[in-house]
Order: C-alpha cells, then sequence, then structure tokens
C-alpha cells in the first residue's frame, strides 16, 4: 500500500510539476465550455419556441437537449486528450534508463503500474471536475432539472476515459519512444471506436453486434442519456482490467527476454 | 553472504553470461573485472534482481532472486553503469522516495535522508534538480540511493568511470571506508582499482570466469609463471630468433632493447640466457625477474584465453 501511494505521489508530482497536465485540463476545459455555451444557447432558442406549445413543451428536457450531444462531441475530443497523458508512464522511464534502479527497488510491478494508472486516473478526475461549472450554470436556468442523469454521464465519460488509458499504459509498457507510444494509441483508440461502424448493428447480422458491443464508445450511447446499464458499467470494468494486466504480462516478458 | 551459482544469460541468442559461479564472504570487497562487453553489467544486473538469469540462480543472504526477489531486493544498493535518476527531482526529495520505496520505516525516513546526505556529501546540493547536478554530484546521489535503506550489500557497476581524479579518489575512499560493514561487489575495467580497492577479484571474458582469487594471490600465482626483462644491445631480429631458440622460452617481446621473456614453467634460465647472449656476441645490459603487475596478469588472462580457444 505504501509503496503504490509513493509511486503515486511522485508520478503525481510529475505531471503536476510539468506543463503536462495543466495544458491537457485547460484545453479540455475551454473545449468542453464552447461546446457546451453553443448547446445550451441553441436549445433554450428552441425550447423558447416550443414552449409555446404544450405539447412539446412536456417533452423537452435538459439531458437530451444539452447534455446528451455535448457529452457525445466531447467523446472524440477525449480520444485526443488521454494519449498525451499516458503515453509517458512507461516509455519515459524506460528511454531515460529510471527503470533499471526502479526494477530492482523491493517493490512489486504490480504496485508500480496501479501507482502509475492511479496518478494518471487522478488528472483525468481533475479534468472531468473543471468542466463541473457547465451544469451547475445551466441548472441555475432549469429549476427543474435532475442531477442524476448528468451524473450517469460524467460517469460514462470518466469509465471511457479510464480505458482509453489503460489501452494507452498497455502501449506505453511496449514501447520506449514517447512519440511511437501516442501515435499507435491514438491508432488502437480510433480503432476500437470505428469497431461500431464497422457493420451496421441494425443489419441483423451477428458480426454488427458483436463488433458493436467492443468499441469503447458505442458503451457510452445509454450512459450519456442518463441510463446506466450493468451491461455497460461491466464493459468498461473488464475492458480497464484486461489492459491492466496485460500492461503486467508485458512488463514481465520484457524482463525475461532482457 | 552472496553466492552466484551456474548463471547463465542469454540475450536472444547471445550468449552474454555462461555458468558463471563465484562467492563473496561478509564484509569483503569483490572486484570484477573484465574488459568491455565482458557480461559485468549482465551480471550485475542478475544479482539485483533487475531481469532473471537464463539458467542458474543467485542468492544474498540464503535468499534466491527467483523466489524471493523482494528479499534480495531489500538488502541491496544498486548503482548502474550510467546512473539514470528522476532528473524533475530534488535532491532530498528524491532520496526520501527512495527511502520510502526501498521500506524505511516512516518514522526512520528523515533520520536516514540525512545520514546518507552526510556521508554522501550532498549537504550543498540537497535542494538542487538532480537533472542540474555535475557528474560527480549525481554518482554521489546514485551512491546515496543505494545507501539509503543501510543495505548490507552494495553493487556498484564501474562506480568511477567518467569521473576526475579527484572525484575518483573521494568515490574509491568512500567505497574503502565501507569495507567490513558491507559486502561490496564493484565492478572495473580499471586495473589499478581493483589493487586498490578490493580484497578479492573475479576475472571475466566474454561471459566466462577466467580467475577468482585474492587480489594479492593472483598477482603472485601469474608472477610464478615468471618473466625475465631484459636489456640487450644488438640487432632485434636476431636476438630474439636466437632467444626463441633456447628451449623453455615460450615467447619473446620486443620495445627497443628491451626484451620480456616468458618462460614456460618454473625453471630458473636466466644463467642459460646470458650464456647465449654473450656467445652470440651481443651486449647484455641488464636482467631482471619480473613479478607482473596485476595489469599485466589482466591482458594475460584474456589474450590466453582467446588463443586457447582458437
Ligand atoms: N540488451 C541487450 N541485448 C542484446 N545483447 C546485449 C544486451 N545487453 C548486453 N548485450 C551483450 O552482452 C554482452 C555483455 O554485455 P555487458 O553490458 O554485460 O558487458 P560489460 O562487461 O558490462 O561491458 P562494459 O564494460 O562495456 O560495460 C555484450 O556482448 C553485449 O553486446
Ligand atoms: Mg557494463
Amino acid at each position: 500500500m505504501r509503496n503504490i501511494a509513493e509511486i503515486y505521489k511522485r508520478e503525481l508530482r510529475f505531471y503536476f510539476s510539468t506543463p503536462v497536465a495543466y495544458s491537457v485540463m485547460f484545453i479540455f476545459a475551454a473545449i468542453f465550455g464552447f461546446l457546451f455555451y453553443r448547446n445550451l444557447t441553441y436549445y433554450s432558442n428552441l425550447s423558447y419556441q416550443l414552449m409555446q406549445n404544450p405539447y412539446y413543451a412536456q417533452r423537452i428536457d435538459l439531458i437530451m437537449g444539452v447534455f446528451s450531444p455535448v457529452f457525445s462531441s466531447n467523446s472524440i475530443i477525449l480520444l485526443m486528450m488521454i494519449p498525451p497523458i499516458s503515453m509517458r508512464l512507461f516509455a519515459e522511464e524506460k528511454k531515460s534508463g529510471t527503470i533499471e534502479l526502479l526494477f530492482t527497488y523491493p517493490i512489486k510491478d504490480f504496485q508500480i503500474v496501479i501507482g502509475k494508472w492511479l496518478s494518471a486516473v487522478t488528472v483525468i478526475f481533475c479534468m472531468l471536475v473543471l468542466t463541473l461549472p457547465a451544469p451547475f450554470m445551466a441548472f441555475g436556468f432549469a429549476k427543474n432539472a435532475e442531477w442524476g442523469p448528468v451524473l450517469a454521464g460524467y460517469l460514462g465519460l470518466f469509465l471511457m476515459c479510464l480505458s482509453f488509458l489503460s489501452l494507452g499504459l498497455l502501449i506505453s509498457a511496449l514501447s520506449e519512444n514517447q512519440i511511437v507510444s501516442i501515435s499507435v494509441s491514438y491508432g488502437a483508440l480510433l480503432g476500437f471506436w470505428f469497431l461500431g461502424w464497422a457493420v451496421d448493428p441494425n443489419s441483423g447480422k451477428m458480426i454488427g453486434k458483436v463488433l458493436g458491443e467492443l468499441s469503447i464508445i458505442g458503451h457510452m450511447t445509454n450512459l450519456i442519456k442518463g441510463i446506466i446499464d450493468t451491461k455497460d458499467i461491466v464493459y468498461y470494468v473488464l475492458f480497464i482490467f484486461t489492459t491492466v494486466f496485460l500492461t503486467l504480462r508485458v512488463l514481465e516478458s520484457k524482463r525475461w527476454r532482457g | 553472504m552472496i553466492k552466484i551459482d551456474r548463471v547463465t544469460k542469454m540475450y536472444g541468442q547471445t550468449v552474454a553470461v555462461r555458468n558463471v559461479s563465484f562467492e563473496v564472504e561478509k564484509g569483503e570487497i569483490l572486484g570484477f573485472l573484465g574488459p568491455n562487453g565482458a557480461g559485468k553489467t549482465t551480471m550485475m544486473r542478475i544479482i539485483t534482481g533487475f531481469f532473471p538469469p537464463t539458467d542458474g540462480d543467485t542468492f544474498v543472504e540464503g535468499h534466491s532472486v527467483l523466489t524471493e526477489p523482494l528479499e534480495v531486493k531489500k538488502r541491496i544498493g544498486y548503482v548502474p553503469e550510467n546512473p539514470s535518476m528522476y532528473t524533475d527531482m530534488r535532491v532530498y526529495e528524491y532520496l526520501r522516495f527512495i527511502g520510502a520505496v526501498k521500506g524505511v520505516p516512516r518514522s526512520k525516513v528523515k533520520e536516514s535522508v540525512e545520514k546518507t546526505v552526510e556521508q554522501c556529501a550532498l549537504e550543498k546540493v540537497t535542494k538542487r534538480r538532480i537533472g542540474e547536478l555535475s557528474k560527480g554530484f549525481r554518482q554521489r546521489v546514485a551512491l546515496g540511493q543505494a545507501l539509503v535503506n543501510d543495505p548490507p550489500v552494495l553493487v556498484l557497476d564501474e562506480p568511477t568511470s567518467g569521473l576526475d581524479p579527484k572525484q575518483i579518489h573521494e568515490i574509491r575512499g568512500l567505497i574503502k571506508s565501507m569495507a567490513g560493514e558491507r559486502t561490496i561487489i564493484l565492478s572495473t575495467h580499471i586495473l589499478p582499482e581493483v589493487s586498490m580497492t578490493c580484497s578479492k577479484v573475479v576475472i571475466i571474458n566474454e561471459g566466462q570466469i577466467l580467475a577468482v582469487d585474492s587480489t594479492e594471490n593472483i598477482g603472485r600465482n601469474l608472477a610464478q609463471s615468471h618473466q625475465i626483462e631484459m636489456v640487450v644491445e644488438g640487432p632485434p631480429d636476431r636476438i630474439v630468433d636466437r632467444l626463441t631458440q633456447i628451449e623453455g622460452i615460450k615467447r619473446v617481446d620486443n620495445r627497443g632493447s628491451t626484451y620480456i621473456v616468458d618462460l614456460e614453467k618454473e625453471k630458473d634460465l636466466r644463467a642459460l640466457i646470458a650464456k647465449k647472449i654473450v656467445e652470440n656476441g651481443f651486449g647484455l645490459l641488464e636482467m631482471k625477474s619480473r613479478s607482473m603487475s596485476l595489469e599485466d596478469v589482466f591482458l594475460r588472462l584474456v589474450t590466453e584465453e582467446e588463443g586457447g580457444n582458437s
């Protein structure tokens, strides 16, 4: 436990002692804010008109009208934001050679992996927390809105980010070049994203269903609508667990090969 | 204290270390001597648990690096050949971090770090970033991270390479001051370093051990193979030719008018050689029996092995 905490603290201090964390957070907050503002103004104009009609007045809501589209367009932004955070985790230590000492300390591989992973999780968490003023503002306008579905959407974004991160961690362990690490991460993440489009899931073909189920972003659709489905949560947890586990195996096998 | 048991390490198809065994007693300073590419770094990385051997095992205080790596790692302080440390960290902060990772109890971390700072003379740089330090200071920080948890074993891979003479002197002094209380394995390709700091020496070449002995013994044993150094006046070609004809002479080396003669066995051929030289009309100016310096031993061991293989 103490070892994990020490690795975690060092990694976190690194993130915040360089511009990495700040720039990623700032850029994301700015984009999120812009998309949110645009959707909100569009929606408020629209709803003003719809309010005139009692039939539509019942159907409009902030989740479907604002949050869901904002979260949805932000998933691609997040896909671009996570690899800069994850690329260095192991690649940098291998390149600079600090891994040589790290591996000779009385500390287990999984403690190193978890410590590093948690530090990046913290950066991602802060990144998402920084966008919270947006829903607070929106709720200031719409008194009857509920937090529940919004938080479900945030949970979806968070789990999706952790999946991106874990895949990035694995790729970082495979490479000692940060540029290779980030490029392959983008490739792999986009690959997982396009899986959902490869075959039309409504075509009734089995393969389309299976590929759709594997898509990282596909599992967001329900969550960002405020619907928490165990299936989606299980998918993310399994995805994260598998990639972190593979990272451990990669470190181990690299060691055996010298 | 430390036992290396038939260790072999392959990188793919290349054999870096082949069937190496030796032991180090408590308090000894062992010099691990070999030319570039001999397998010194590979051996040290196995001992420290950085990577496992392809075959064989190593033990520290009876703990196997294969089955109890954490027990082994707790007991070893390691300074790699080109120590890479987190350049963004400050010296004090770094040592505190390493102390904690190496399991120094929370209440003792501060004390251990301060002791290490004093021991490695780092007082002036505790607040500096490691990346900004000079090579000499960085080497001392590397030594500091090895010592911070007060381990009984130190493994130092070429600890003086790249330092200026004053720094080399300081580091060697520091190493020697720890003799007795710690068991130290030190690799080097600088021969005087071994005779100056080590009590025992293992000579390795192309992954194989050529000799294991105390520093004194190695010089003495090999000296018994006898060399004679002479200064002779006359045409070198003919002198070398005549000398090699004498039975019992293995090899003649010639530099200017100085000749170094390797004798086959422990036979004293000095009288015979002197006679031959005078008979052939050359002028014998000087002749002495040569006890070999460690440097000769080393060169010899390596060249002999190579000759034997081909
Ligand atoms: N990662 C690696 N992959 C493949 N071969 C390697 C690797 N590391 C070392 N070798 C080879 O193994 C042999 C032993 O190398 P090692 O670094 O242990 O030598 P050394 O005695 O430390 O040399 P030096 O004095 O130059 O530091 C060399 O032939 C080297 O080329
Ligand atoms: Mg080396």
